[in-house]
């Protein structure tokens, strides 16, 4: 693990921080897309908001605030 | 703040720019979607002096996501990594694109007493890179130098 994070140290620092920078604001993007895919594919096999929640780390409130419609 | 240019093309622009910042699913708008909002007046002065269109400049913001993630190791596959889930209302705007707004205002009051769109123009070929609006005129492959020339040709 401790010899991972130095691995992606190096590889952000071999580029331009706004490499990095952008790489990091991707991968937000992306965690979106997945997290209201999988909220809505939850939803219809029955998840509560609050399991949905759980797995996301949130409250059963802030899921469903953030996905409900 | 923009209020009394109502209806205006540069209040249209603004209103699409913000349209898509909520529609990526940014955080913030910045400049670069100020660049977007300006390719959605097709035909405008604007866009014809850049060359460029919508579809060419999705395709840029998803190959500069593309190359930083790859950077740091990662393959996102055939996912678009420079889309996100649409937000439920538009974002704040970065501090730089309304530094760019307020300039682009500055600079058309000055000239004259129409906001034209092409006043924010002017002000987003001025930015420099890692500017996000600079950054995708830079993999556009958009020369200022150009495009600055035909704005010219048509102011005189």
């Amino acid at each position: 693990m401790e010899h991972d994070s130095e691995d992606l140290t190096q590889r952000v620092e071999a580029h331009d921080p706004a490499l990095g920078l952008r790489a990091a604001g991707a991968l937000h993007r992306l965690a979106e897309q997945v997290e209201a895919a999988a909220t809505g594919h939850a939803r219809r096999q029955g998840w509560s908001w609050e399991q949905i929640g759980d797995a996301l780390g949130m409250s059963r409130q802030s899921a469903h605030t953030k996905h409900g419609k | 703040m923009f209020d009394q240019f109502t209806s205006s093309p540069f209040v249209v622009v603004v209103t699409a720019a913000r349209e898509e910042a909520r529609q990526r699913g940014a955080k913030r708008m910045g400049t670069e979607h100020l660049l977007l909002g300006l390719l959605h007046e097709t035909g405008s002065a604007s866009v014809r002096a850049l060359g460029v269109d919508l579809e060419a400049a999705y395709a840029a913001l998803e190959e500069l996501d593309r190359e930083a993630l790859h950077a740091i190791g990662v393959d996102v596959g055939d996912l678009a990594p420079a889309l996100s889930a649409p937000a439920r209302t538009a974002p704040p705007l970065t501090s730089t694109a309304q530094a760019v707004l307020s300039q682009a205002v500055k600079n058309a009051k000055a000239r004259t007493r129409d906001i034209d769109t092409v006043h924010l123009l002017h002000v987003l070929l001025d930015r420099k890179r890692p500017d996000p609006a600079a950054e995708l005129l830079a993999r556009l492959g958009v020369d200022r130098g150009v495009v600055r020339g035909r704005l010219q040709e048509r102011g005189s």
